[in-house]
């Protein structure tokens, strides 16, 4: 291992990916360490599982190299890999039971002795909850039995990686909250690095150490949680992590930014002198005052209950801003909105800068419509 | 809801009198004809004439040459099955076109054109002869009619087969690959024991036509290779001994049966075992 790739187990280096002329993968650049517990998020169809096949081996990049502890590894098959995938859909071995299936991996390569075997596997589903169920049949496993499963045969091996492909996308959210939590420990207790993708951005953010954005075949943004949820690099990160504003601005100097007709402090700096910018403000950021006390005024036209907190749309001259407030406010009442400086985060334009506008077109309906195509 | 409604009585009303027309009463009337003598009378000795040792000869060398056409079938069958399902969707359909193609012709013209082209004057010897090469006897061998029955019944080998092995997710595929196994691994301990429900299919479907077939024998093994088919002909066109025929047929289909049941045991052993 050279000193520049110290730490790092698996780099893409300009992955290019095309299918039947369409680029899929457009110049993967990406380190992961070892230990890292890694997330790809995008929206469907932005190249994720692609990505995952060519670190397991199942593609080959048309352009570009895969290194794994230093070496290229563009044409080692799969098998040769110390890398395990859990697959979406699991793809356990339906003519074998639950102790075949887990021992597939042990019973290739060198002759283990049956008692070995034996031991390793109960370890194994003792590990993942599932003592007791080795003769079952898989096919008469329920969707999270049948996950475990899936888990405890792709790391009997001791893979340096595990890949994950949306492993939990088939679960109901009680359980799938719980194996959020079951995967992060195993992956703590085993210090296996964990590739983990996922279209759920509040899954990402939770079981992280580091998050990929990706979009259309291209890396948006790699960060930590907080990193990529308080700074987001452009409109399009800003609004598939979590509610945001955003909005048309101007920085006029460094810490000052003018949006919505206002001038307001801001912790950004190192943008030209009247560089027009994107302007974050996250819902939950925003303070709910009397008129005469806010930097910016406005109607509430909607207010939603959502348990913790109400999700009321303000109109502020014409732009709807969602704000999350614990006070309660009334439809139609007029309102005044202050700001703190940390609250207001400044991006460079991008092309996507137009494509995200304000909350007018909001509705609990159309909500929770994305939320089911989301899920699909 | 336990009861069936009167209505699906009705329904199955046709089926059931289609079943007692076409199968069970011919099976009675076999059974008939086997254990009466021409006069009606009950009698064992149709079927204990049909143990003697001039017809055990017969039902041995059936057995034997269709297991080994089945066996070459299944050589023969198993690699086409999981080439063509391997290829593309567009390149499967016309290939499995191409499988079935003979079938669309009259089993008695394939069998004569077999003729034509092993005979001793036919077409291989006037090539082998052309090319300078001795001219090779093959008609009327025992190596003939197992060839005519390979030919034959090699589709109905490769189509079940084939079934079952397109339906195989090829995420398993990976999923082995994954785990560590190389391209024999993956055939071994994925493949064949997820494809052996075709198997036995296309065994089945092989062996059966294989064993009871008449045809193939006196075309292309001459009068030489009599088969169980071929007597059981004789006893009805040209011995007009009906109790003898059906006594050997009911011999026919307990060995069919039996040879069934074995397989049937064989795949669900196989099936849902540890490799
Ligand atoms: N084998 C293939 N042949 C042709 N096109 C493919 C193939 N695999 C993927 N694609 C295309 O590549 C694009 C990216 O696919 P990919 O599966 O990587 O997306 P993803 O980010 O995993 O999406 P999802 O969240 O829906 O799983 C899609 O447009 C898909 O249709
Ligand atoms: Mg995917």
């Amino acid at each position: 291992m050279t000193e520049s790739n110290a730490g790092r187990i698996i780099e893409l280096k300009n992955i290019r990916k095309s299918f039947d002329g369409e680029t899929v993968l457009d110049g993967i650049n990406l380190d992961i360490h070892d230990k890292e517990f890694v997330t790809f998020l995008g929206p469907s169809g932005c190249g994720k599982t692609t990505t995952l096949r060519i670190i397991a081996g199942f593609e080959t990049p048309d352009f570009g190299e895969v290194f794994f502890d230093g070496a290229k590894i563009n044409d080692l098959p799969p098998y040769k890999r110390q890398v395990n995938t859990v697959f979406q859909k699991y793809a356990l071995f339906p003519h074998l039971n639950v102790y075949e299936n887990v021992a597939f991996g042990l019973r290739l390569g060198k002759k283990l002795k049956e008692e070995e075997i034996s031991r390793r596997v109960k370890d194994m589903l003792r590990m993942v909850n599932l003592s007791g169920f080795e003769r079952r049949n898989v096919e008469s496993l329920s969707g999270g039995q049948q996950q475990r499963v899936a888990i405890a045969r792709a790391l009997i091996n001791h893979p340096r990686v595990l890949l994950l492909d949306e492993p939990l996308g088939a679960l109901d959210l009680k359980l799938r909250k719980d194996m959020q939590n079951e995967l992060k420990n195993i992956q703590m207790q085993t210090g296996i690095t964990f590739i983990y993708v996922t279209h759920d951005q509040e899954e990402a953010l939770s079981m992280s150490d580091v998050i990929v954005v990706m979009n259309e075949g291209v890396i948006q943004q790699i960060g930590t949680p907080t990193d990529i949820y308080n700074e987001p690099v452009n409109a399009f990160v800003a609004d598939f992590i979590g509610e945001s504003n955003i909005l048309d601005g101007v920085m006029l100097e460094d810490y000052k930014a003018k949006f919505s007709n206002q001038t307001f402090d801001c912790l950004d700096k190192g943008f030209a002198k009247g560089e027009a910018v994107d302007i974050v403000v996250r819902p939950e950021d925003v303070d709910v005052v009397p008129v005469e006390k806010g930097m910016l005024s406005g109607i509430v036209t909607s207010v939603t209950f959502k348990g913790v907190h109400y999700e009321i749309i303000v109109d502020i001259g014409g732009f709807k801003w969602m704000i999350q407030t614990t006070d309660f406010v009334a439809q139609d009442e007029h309102i005044g909105l202050y700001i703190e400086p940390d609250a207001i985060h400044v991006m460079k334009k991008s092309k996507y800068s137009d494509q995200f506008g304000d909350y007018s077109s909001f509705s609990d309906e159309l909500d929770e419509l994305s939320v089911n195509t989301e899920e699909e | 809801m336990k009861q069936r409604s009167l209505l699906q009585k009705c329904l199955a009303a046709p089926h059931m009198v289609w079943t007692v027309l076409f199968i069970i009463a011919p099976l009675l009337f076999v059974a008939y004809y086997a254990f009466t003598d021409s006069e009606g009378a009950f009698t064992f000795d149709n079927i204990l004439k049909s143990l003697e040792a001039d017809y055990m000869v017969i039902f041995f060398r059936s057995i034997s040459l269709a297991i080994i056409a089945t066996f070459i079938c299944l050589i023969i069958a198993y690699p086409m099955a999981y080439a063509i399902s391997r290829a593309k969707p567009s390149a499967q359909k016309i290939i499995i076109m191409l499988v079935m193609l003979p079938m669309w012709m009259n089993f008695l013209i394939r069998t004569y054109s077999w003729m034509s082209i092993l005979e001793d004057t036919g077409f291989i010897n006037q090539l082998l002869i052309k090319l300078g090469l001795e001219p090779v006897h093959m008609i009327n061998t025992s190596g003939a009619v197992v060839l005519g029955m390979v030919y034959n019944f090699l589709p109905y080998m490769i189509l079940p087969i084939y079934t079952v092995m397109v339906k195989i997710d090829r995420r398993l595929v990976e999923a082995a690959h994954d785990l560590g196994c190389n391209s024999f691994g993956v055939m071994t301990k994925v493949i064949f024991p997820l494809s052996i429900s075709g198997v036995v299919s296309g065994v089945t479907m092989v062996f059966v036509p294989s064993i009871s077939t008449f045809y193939i024998s006196q075309k292309l093994g001459g009068g030489n290779f009599d088969l169980i088919g071929d007597t059981i002909e004789r006893q009805f066109q040209t011995a007009y001994n009906y109790n003898l025929g059906a006594a050997i047929s009911l011999i026919l289909m307990v060995l069919i049966i039996i040879s069934m049941a074995i397989m049937n045991k064989f795949s669900d052993e196989d099936g849902g075992m540890v490799v």
